[in-house]
């Protein structure tokens, strides 16, 4: 068996729990906790068939805050430890992600969003942009990546590792029912040929040495005596958060220079969108497109500036507005109208928005 | 002048005196395990994890690596670190509410799974930091802040026999164990069973310790004293409940 | 759907009980069109699809007592396979075939030696079919190629190539035999309709 997963780039043709189980190996992942939820299942069965052949460790947990905690002590072991959970499951799993919050933890997490609330469905949804970019006890020190197909799922798999032990934010992939399910074609590839360097992991307990004698421990906490020391510890968070904010956001933006409507989505539901801006553009018609690729933090520069120039922002998602908060809270005080499209838990069509769009034009 | 008695050498003296009130049990439990850790030779090997409750104080108590987790989360915290990194000698310390309410179905499934990880909890009966609630681990009709009137054991249960359920869970390489810091030289060969177990590689061990809250009983040391020693054992027995090997003497 | 056109009693049972998302459901009355008898789930009888949608149809399970053809489709590898052994009679089937359907773009199955390894965890298969594809960037040679590692993998493993299959148009392109001398089945998709 050879050492490396992915030898030389090649096409092939998976779902995209499969993609994230590759890329996971690709990206060096080490250990891999977790708790079955549809519909990441897949995830979990793939990595548990490719692991033993690279070396790599799966732990089945008994429910998704094990899986969280356990994905904080593989980290704070020096492992690049990551899980995988939906709906229901990413409600526990907050609860870890705030540890991981306080404590600058490098946990990488692949949300396949389901519908909610609760149980609901587990296809097509994009109803948890609020939990995953803002649970927990907190104010949202995460990276948020949401995907919109195969490719970027490998892509922003592979970048969560490295980011995540970069700047040391607990960090996200956030894709949904419908790509973890989907087979679709990408390119897979090993990350160092691509010259991709990887972030190596380092302990935070265990380090060489004993305590007190060659050196200090490492003393974890999250909790804090007075408020004070909490609003200190809270400045260094927000100063260093804002500082990789600047070399983290990512987005895909067209046509918005002249566009009297520039049509906003993320995730699964900016394929349509991409569709329609482009159908749009070929009938004459001044329509952009912008997809913001991080929700967590946003590339809020570029929305501002737009938000200043065009006349409408259609806001188009699988949810009742959660993507929308997000958008509005940075544009606050601009001009532009914001016409909402909300299909909560549905799918959405290139021919839906492209109506919507001519409906407000 | 006076002669203080020898601190373990794991302990962090710049974190002395400690942080727990005046008769606590904890500093009792943590001496038992300075002493262990320190014969036994792991204090570079050691990753200490506390839990939310008194526990918690215990974050800079040692000069040992610590990680001090959420309520009840601990378990899991040192099972993902001992799964990640196997040569690291992990403890998961608790309290009683940690262990055997908020974080029992963690406690439930470690030992089910055999982690190889060392649980110690210190029972107290109460929930001490948030004020003297009623715990999984009150005794019947003992009062408490949420059982102004004793425990009813008719509305809420007997109290939890934490070493007996892991014993009944755990199959063999176990090391389980309920000791009291009345007894502390035992306790401390309990703890350091409890380390040996993880350190060859068994199994889990588990090691409860009957502990004391004078603060919220409401107690002199006399009647603190009195509670733990003899009103305490009459429902938790102290003694080991399961040793790696006996099951095959058993069958012998 | 070419047996349905020679007028015989064709069933298609969805046994893929892994990855339920890609499952017959959807597409069950236009299949029923063609007179075919389709043995799944309709999406409204089913509850919590997906969570609790790895529920096998009962009647699924009597399948093979069905008269005229029947046609299961499993998926999901050498974990789908076991599926099989649910089926009342699958034992006692004298004139059942197992084809393994295999797309070298799969990673799991891209060269000789893993198509081999892979198609031994089967058990006992009666004949392959080349089934190679990227989707909807599917070209004449990534078939053919396609053919090529499963003709040698086939010899391997002492087994007859069945079929090449294609989509129509690539089919077409290709001719009425592959590169190996294989026969190519045209397949006319229905799946991109089931896509929710």
């Amino acid at each position: 068996m050879s050492e490396k997963l992915i030898t030389e780039e090649k096409r092939v043709f998976m779902t995209g729990n499969e993609v994230v189980a590759w890329a996971a190996v690709a990206a060096g992942a080490e250990i891999m906790y977790g708790y079955p939820i549809t519909p990441q299942n897949e995830i979990m069965h793939y990595w548990t068939r490719l692991a033993p052949k690279y070396n790599r460790k799966f732990l089945q947990t008994e429910d998704e805050l094990s899986a969280g905690f356990t994905t904080v002590g593989g980290v704070m072991a020096g492992r690049k430890a990551f899980t995988a959970t939906a709906g229901p499951g990413n409600t526990l799993m907050q609860e870890p992600m705030s540890m991981a919050e306080a404590m600058r933890l490098p946990t990488v997490t692949i949300v396949q969003q389901r519908g909610g609330p609760s149980t609901a469905t587990v296809i097509y949804s994009q109803q948890e942009v609020t939990m995953t970019t803002f649970g927990g006890n907190g104010e949202g020190l995460r990276i948020v990546y949401s995907t919109a197909n195969h490719q970027e799922l490998f892509d922003y798999t592979i970048k969560a590792f490295n980011v995540a032990w970069k700047y040391r934010f607990p960090t996200f992939v956030l894709g949904d029912g419908y790509q973890a399910k989907m087979r679709e074609s990408l390119t897979v590839y090993d990350p160092e040929q691509k010259g991709i360097e990887f972030v190596p992991a380092e302990p935070y307990v265990g380090k060489p040495g004993t305590p007190g004698v060659d050196r200090e421990p490492g003393h974890y906490r999250n909790t804090y005596n007075v408020e004070e020391e909490l609003y200190e510890v809270l400045q260094g968070y927000f100063k260093d958060y804002a500082k990789m904010a600047e070399e983290v956001a990512e987005y895909q933006a067209f046509d918005t220079e002249d566009a009297d409507v520039v049509v906003l989505s993320h995730g699964v539901v900016s394929r349509g969108a991409k569709e329609a801006v482009e159908q749009l553009r070929k009938e004459g018609k001044k329509v952009g497109y912008f997809r913001p690729i991080t929700l967590r933090p946003l590339p809020e520069k570029e929305l501002k500036e737009l938000a200043g120039k065009a006349k409408k922002f259609l806001i188009v998602e699988s949810a009742q507005g959660q993507f929308a908060k997000l958008i509005k809270d940075v544009i606050y005080g601009a001009s532009v109208e914001i016409v909402p499209f909300f299909k909560p838990g549905v799918g959405i069509t290139t021919d839906e928005i492209v109506g919507k769009v001519n409906e407000i034009l | 002048m006076t002669v203080q008695p020898a601190m373990p050498k794991c302990w962090r003296p710049e974190t002395k005196p400690h942080k727990f009130c005046p008769g606590c049990g904890h500093g009792l439990v943590l001496k038992a395990l300075g002493e262990a850790i320190d014969e036994l030779g792991i204090q570079d090997r050691v990753v200490f994890g506390c839990d939310i409750g008194c526990s918690l104080l215990a974050w800079d108590f040692f000069n040992v690596d610590s990680i001090q987790t959420h309520h009840g989360r601990t378990t899991p915290v040192m099972t993902g670190v001992k799964r990640a990194n196997p040569d690291l000698i992990c403890i998961a310390y608790m309290g009683d509410g940690g262990g055997y309410a908020i974080g029992s179905q963690h406690l439930v499934n470690a030992a089910a799974r055999n982690e190889k990880i060392t649980v110690i909890l210190a029972l107290n009966t109460v929930y001490a930091m948030t004020g003297g609630q009623m715990a999984p681990t009150t005794m019947p009709d003992q009062k408490a802040e949420t059982a102004p009137y004793g425990r009813n054991v008719e509305e809420t249960g007997y109290p939890t026999q934490g070493p007996e359920m892991v014993a009944a869970i755990t199959r063999e390489g176990a090391y389980v164990a309920r000791g009291t810091t009345a007894n502390l030289k035992q306790l401390k060969s309990y703890i350091k069973k409890a380390l040996q177990n993880q350190m060859e590689g068994r199994g889990f061990s588990f090691v409860e310790a009957l502990s004391a809250c004078p603060t919220n009983w409401r107690t002199n040391a006399e009647k603190t004293w009195n509670f733990v020693q003899k009103e305490m054992p009459k429902y938790f027995k102290v003694g080991e409940k399961k040793v790696p090997g006996a099951e095959e003497k058993e069958g012998q | 759907m070419d047996l349905a056109r020679q007028n015989r009693k064709v069933n298609l049972v969805d046994l893929d009980i892994v990855e339920p998302c890609y499952t017959l459901r959807p597409i069950k009355k236009q299949l029923a069109e063609q007179n075919i008898n389709v043995i799944a789930w309709e999406t409204k009888e089913t509850v919590g699809l997906g969570e609790a949608g790895n529920i096998i149809k009962p009647a699924a399970r009597w399948a093979l007592l069905n008269e005229g053809d029947v046609i299961l489709d499993i998926g999901y590898g050498v974990e789908g396979s076991k599926t099989l052994n649910l089926l009342e009679g699958v034992d006692k089937e004298p004139n059942l075939r197992i084809y393994a359907v295999v797309n070298i773009s799969r990673p799991m199955t891209s060269t000789v030696d893993e198509i081999v390894e892979y198609l031994k965890q089967l058990g006992n298969i009666h004949g392959i079919i080349n089934n190679t594809h990227l989707g909807d960037e599917t070209t004449p040679e990534i078939v053919q190629n396609g053919a090529k590692v499963v003709a040698e993998a086939a010899e391997v493993l002492q087994v007859p190539v069945i079929a090449t299959t294609a989509e129509r148009s690539v089919a077409e392109a290709i001719g009425k035999q592959d590169c190996m001398g294989n026969m190519v089945r045209p397949l006319d998709r229905f799946m991109p309709c089931t896509l929710w």
